[in-house]
């Protein structure tokens, strides 16, 4: 009985992350699927919603506002307005003006982003961790077994319940909305959508703009849940939400959903039975051998090679 | 100036504001036990209104700068004179090159230890730079888990000293072949993976190597690393203060002069240059072998390189493995300079850092390589107070070099017959 | 910003500094090496301002045998490489004497440097016992060992009588050392240590590790390590439910982990050494901090205070500039220092050291426990 309550509450444990990995995984994989590029800047984006949440909190606190909704979204609110600022500011500086040249040089130039995102914070903020103040407090218990209690925290359901509303109002957006179609239409096809009057820079832009949103919203939740910031702890984060897109299928949002998902529990399964010092290689291994044997993931499409 | 445009040049101030001020401008600092906001001073303010200024201005007149600037004439490449005889110049850039190496092996005896120091590490990056060319620049292959092969070489020498008591010169060969090795077993399954596919899985072996050396703690000391790493020797003369090894004499007490730290810093620089010059003649040979124009077609254009008859794998494989080699050789130096090793030096970031050299000096360029290694090592000791900055301007750089020359600050040039124009 | 904007005055200061050096030719250069960036930069800014007190202090009553104390400051990071870079710096800069490094894997590769130069080093804060236990001549330090320190809170756990332990550590050699040495006290106690594990520092998810450390069911854990995993630990902890008490090391107590623990930081026990700053012939000196808006509670500023003062009377006693006259100096006499009556073995190690449990409070505060 006791097993399977660990089991269980490693599972819980393992979704939490799972979901947030995935709300990261969307930016990538909605980029990937558009122009073909790993936008290896969509860690530190995430990173910056979460240090802007934390800033607008903080300057909430200061002016002696505590109403925990109204905080709560505020904190969204404004960590959502800067990742996309920055996420389309990055798109315009870093990538446009590469778009099309060979593989290897917006590549490249990401990963330049990147780096410059990580320094600029921490210039501009220092390098301590911040620590984040827990604003959701508390938890259900249930089915205790010789001591141990399964425990659910309300952070934990905030963050499922943000995650299934921010994924299904984003499959509607993309299915229903005309931004949505055009969305698909330029990754079916770019030249061709161009022809048809579509604007396919505005697109790629709000296909940064929708994928930063979703990442703050990820950095909100992962601070208060983790408990600090640090300019660091984008960029793994940003890795393992690559991995997680990789595994879905890139440029399936179901996918990125499914594969940020498995990624979580694995994480968490390794660390609660084995340890946590292999967590890291269990996810990158899943990685490699995903790339090795499945390169088009769980749900992606094959992708066939054009001469 | 259309009204669109102004609308456009409004909207991206804003933007500027909007992702320079919450970070910039609102600093979250640690009151006693609680997280405060500090408003930063008027300087970082005035010096966001006036990026924000900049950028509206640049785009509200963005036609008329871009139109002017298109006006400006550009220089003619060797406009007007005779290109130099290709013969003349390989002549003349043998000499050059001779000289600067004779210059290098002179120059320690001068200056202070902390310069040889430095340039000792200049030369191991060049080193690294070189052998990752090989891979990125040449056979056009984007390895972000560089960093793993030469701490291979580094571990390889450390462990193989520490366990077996074996020397620098022993280790060399052993770390380098160890590392080259390392390169053919991952490189086997990878090769096969498209661009940006193997970037991914080359970083993930790069940061799997990492943590199993940090959690391998009973071989490898996990984050403590492994010290106590024995610097060369010569001939069995030993440059420490005392002789650690049984058998070895000292080097001061042998020539009977006073001990100087420096001796064995500037041995070590003559060391890490020979490797380096030793490098870089190999991979000009290779060059110019079938197997370099191997890897340069491939890179160009893979469809037609198979249709020609070259073996993808094979040719890939060896590219991937000849650049493991050199960062072998490389980590077997570092390791003897530090003395010290352990898994924080090879981070990603180091994998980036020589990436970003071989970015700046122009992707398989040799002498650029060279002088981006300099730059990217010197400048940041030459401006100490700037040194915060290095990792930001890397990283601008890495994007500027991308948007406005991706070939590099001194693009690679192939010997070639050029046909005469017809008059 | 200020960090830069701090680094840019002391560079400018210590260059500065060198120029007149060159002019006065009269003066002994001390090597300052810690973190001034970097996650644990906290300690480093402890290590300082105790450095630059004694430095000053010292020079206003005249200097060491009328020469006046430079203090050369440095950044390691706390990173490995860089502290072999710095140490190679302050080599070239002609410094004799260092105090410093902070974290004991920084310490250990720059001291092969100095020991070869004949640089004389003194570490406030370095607590792992194989820095002295390699018979070096130069290396001196002002702080207990981490085989001195585990001792003290591995007995403490066994007088609380708890059924299980859990040892969790960061895999550092700081952190590693300490946890190792408390589990080894606490079997030897007859205590059962449930759980022995590492933690990647720099980590921000714990909750797999706190499920485990729940179902392990014990009742104490110690943690070995510095406070931004700790304090992370220690709110997911609670999150979870879970009721065991936490123990930590002096890395961990520090006012940040409220920052991060919030109230989740409450009833943590802490070995720390003991509050010099409350002692009554040091009251003097903690006005003169307190005069500069600076802060004397925290574990290594009056141990960096010491070490600079050490290095004064060393030189003084031994009548000589000469590093190794200073050490041999150093190890012949009884000292008079803020952190008490220093007295030198052969290692380079104090005589004596004690550390005193301290519990931690919400608010930052600490009161000492039994």
């Amino acid at each position: 009985m006791q097993d399977l309550l660990y089991f269980s509450q490693q599972l819980i444990n393992g979704l939490t992350i799972g979901s947030t990995y995935a709300l990261i995984a969307i930016g990538y994989t909605m980029v990937y699927g558009i122009i073909g590029m790993i936008n290896f800047a969509h860690g530190e984006i995430y990173m910056i919603g979460a240090y802007t949440a934390l800033i607008a909190i903080t300057g909430l606190a200061t002016l002696g506002i505590a109403w925990l909704p109204l905080v709560l979204i505020v904190a969204l609110i404004c960590a959502m307005i800067v990742s996309s600022s920055m996420g389309w500011a990055v798109e315009r500086v870093a990538y446009r003006p590469v778009r099309g040249r060979h593989r290897l040089i917006p590549l490249i130039s990401a990963i330049g982003m990147s780096i410059f995102l990580q320094n600029y914070v921490h210039l501009a903020q220092g390098s301590r961790n911040v620590g984040f103040p827990a604003l959701i407090d508390g938890s259900f218990r249930f089915g205790s077994s010789e001591g141990f209690q399964l425990s659910l925290s309300y952070m934990q359901i905030t963050i499922f319940i943000t995650t299934l509303v921010c994924m299904t109002a984003l499959s509607l957006f993309i299915s229903r909305s005309r931004i949505g179609r055009a969305c698909r239409a330029v990754s079916q096809d770019l030249g061709m959508a161009n022809l048809l009057g579509i604007d396919t820079n505005r697109i790629i832009s709000a296909t940064f703009v929708i994928g930063a949103a979703l990442a703050a919203v990820a950095g909100l939740l992962l601070g208060m849940y983790y408990g600090s910031v640090d300019p660091l702890f984008g960029f793994i984060a940003g890795l393992k939400a690559f991995t997680a897109a990789v595994l879905g299928g890139i440029g399936s949002i179901p996918g990125a959903m499914l594969g940020g998902l498995i990624l979580g529990v694995a994480e968490s399964m390794t660390s609660g039975y084995l340890s946590g010092e292999y967590k890291d290689v269990v996810a990158f291994g899943l990685l490699i051998l995903i790339l090795l044997f499945k390169p088009t993931g769980l749900l992606g499409k094959p992708e066939v090679e054009k001469i | 100036m259309t009204a669109r445009n102004f609308k456009h040049a409004l909207f991206c101030a804003v933007i500027t504001m909007v992702v320079a001020y919450p970070i910039l401008g609102l600093n979250l600092v640690a009151r006693g036990t609680r997280v405060g906001l500090e408003g930063a001073d008027t300087s970082t303010l005035v010096a966001i209104f006036v990026a924000a200024m900049v950028v509206f201005s640049f785009q509200l007149y963005r036609d008329t700068i871009m139109a002017a600037l298109g006006k400006i004439p550009k220089l003619p490449p060797l406009a007007g004179r005779e290109p130099m005889p290709q013969a003349k110049r390989v002549k003349m850039e043998s000499w050059v090159l001779t000289g600067i190496i004779v210059l290098a092996l002179f120059w320690p005896f001068f200056v202070s230890r902390g310069s040889v120091d430095l340039a000792t590490l200049v030369l191991i990056y060049i080193m690294l730079a070189l052998g990752l060319n090989v891979v990125v620049g040449l056979a056009g292959l984007l390895d972000l888990g560089y960093v793993a092969f030469y701490a291979v070489g580094a571990y390889t020498f450390a462990l193989l000293s520490q366990y077996m008591g074996i020397s620098f010169w022993m280790a060399l060969p052993l770390g380098a072949l160890f590392a080259a090795l390392f390169g053919l077993v991952l490189g086997f399954p990878v090769l096969r993976l498209r661009g940006d596919y193997l970037a991914i899985v080359t970083l993930g072996f790069g940061e799997i190597i990492r943590i199993l050396l940090n959690n391998w703690t009973a071989v490898t000391g996990g984050p403590n690393g492994i010290g106590g790493i024995p610097e060369p020797t010569l001939f069995g003369m030993e440059f420490g203060r005392r002789v650690k090894e049984e058998g070895n004499t000292s080097f001061h007490e042998t020539f009977g002069i006073a001990y100087s730290g420096e001796h064995k810093v500037i041995f070590l620089y003559l060391i890490a240059l020979v490797l380096a010059v030793i490098t870089a003649l190999v991979i000009r040979r290779l060059m110019r072998m079938p197997v370099g124009r191997a890897w340069e077609a491939l890179r160009e254009d893979e469809i037609a390189a198979r249709s020609l008859g070259l073996s993808r794998t094979a040719v890939k494989l060896s590219a991937f493995t000849i650049g493991a080699f050199f960062a072998g050789f490389a980590g077997t130096v570092f390791a003897s300079k530090q003395g010290f090793i352990s898994p924080e030096s090879f981070v990603f970031l180091e994998s980036a850092i020589i990436l970003a050299i071989v970015v700046l000096g122009g992707m398989g360029s040799q002498l650029g390589v060279v002088l981006a290694a300099i730059a990217v090592t010197i400048l940041p000791e030459l401006a100490r107070e700037f040194s915060d900055y290095r990792m930001l301007v890397f990283g601008a750089a890495m994007v500027l070099m991308m948007v406005w020359r991706p070939q590099g600050l001194m693009p690679m040039r192939r010997t070639h017959i050029e046909l005469k124009r017809q008059e | 910003m200020k960090t830069s904007v701090r680094k840019l005055a002391a560079a400018v200061g210590a260059s500065v500094a060198l120029i007149a050096a060159g002019h006065a030719g009269a003066e002994i250069r001390i090597g300052i090496a810690g973190p001034m960036t970097g996650p644990v930069a906290q300690y480093g800014d402890m290590q300082f301002s105790g450095a630059r007190m004694a430095i000053e202090r010292i020079n206003a009553a005249g200097g060491v045998m009328g020469e006046q104390l430079v203090g050369v400051e440095v950044d390691d990071v706390c990173d490995p490489k860089q502290a072999v870079t710095v140490a190679n710096r302050l080599v070239n800069q002609g410094v004799q004497y260092v105090v410093g490094h902070l974290c004991s894997s920084s310490t250990q590769p720059a001291s092969d440097i100095y020991e070869d130069e004949g640089i004389l080093m003194i570490t406030p804060a370095s607590t792992s016992p194989q820095i002295t236990q390699r018979g070096y001549e130069l290396l001196f330090r002002t702080i207990g060992l981490d085989s001195m320190q585990g001792p003290v809170a591995g007995n403490f756990i066994v007088n609380q009588s708890p059924n299980r332990v859990a040892v969790i550590h960061d895999k550092q050699q700081y952190g590693e050392g300490i946890a190792t040495a408390v589990r080894d006290t606490l079997r030897g106690a007859g205590v059962e240590v449930a759980m022995f594990e590492g933690i990647t520092a720099g980590d921000k998810d714990f909750s797999s590790l706190v499920t485990k450390i729940k179902q392990a069911n014990v009742d104490f854990v110690y943690y070995g390590g510095y406070h931004p995993e700790l304090g992370l630990i220690l709110r997911q902890a609670r999150q979870a439910d879970v009721s065991s008490r936490f123990m930590g090391p002096e890395g961990v107590g520090n006012k940040d982990i409220n920052t991060i623990a919030g109230e989740a930081a409450e009833g943590l026990l802490v070995t720390l050494p003991p509050s010099f700053d409350e002692k009554e012939e040091n009251q003097d000196l903690v006005a003169a901090f307190a005069a500069k808006g600076e802060d004397t509670s925290g574990p290594f500023v009056l141990t960096s205070y010491a070490a600079v003062q050490l290095i004064a009377d060393g030189i003084e006693q031994a009548g000589s500039k000469d590093p190794f006259e200073v050490a041999k100096a150093l190890r012949a006499g009884t000292f008079e220092t803020p952190i008490g009556n220093v007295q030198f073995d052969q290692a380079g190690d104090m005589e004596s050291f004690e550390f005193v449990v301290y519990e931690w409070h919400s608010d930052g505060s600490k009161t000492p426990v039994n």
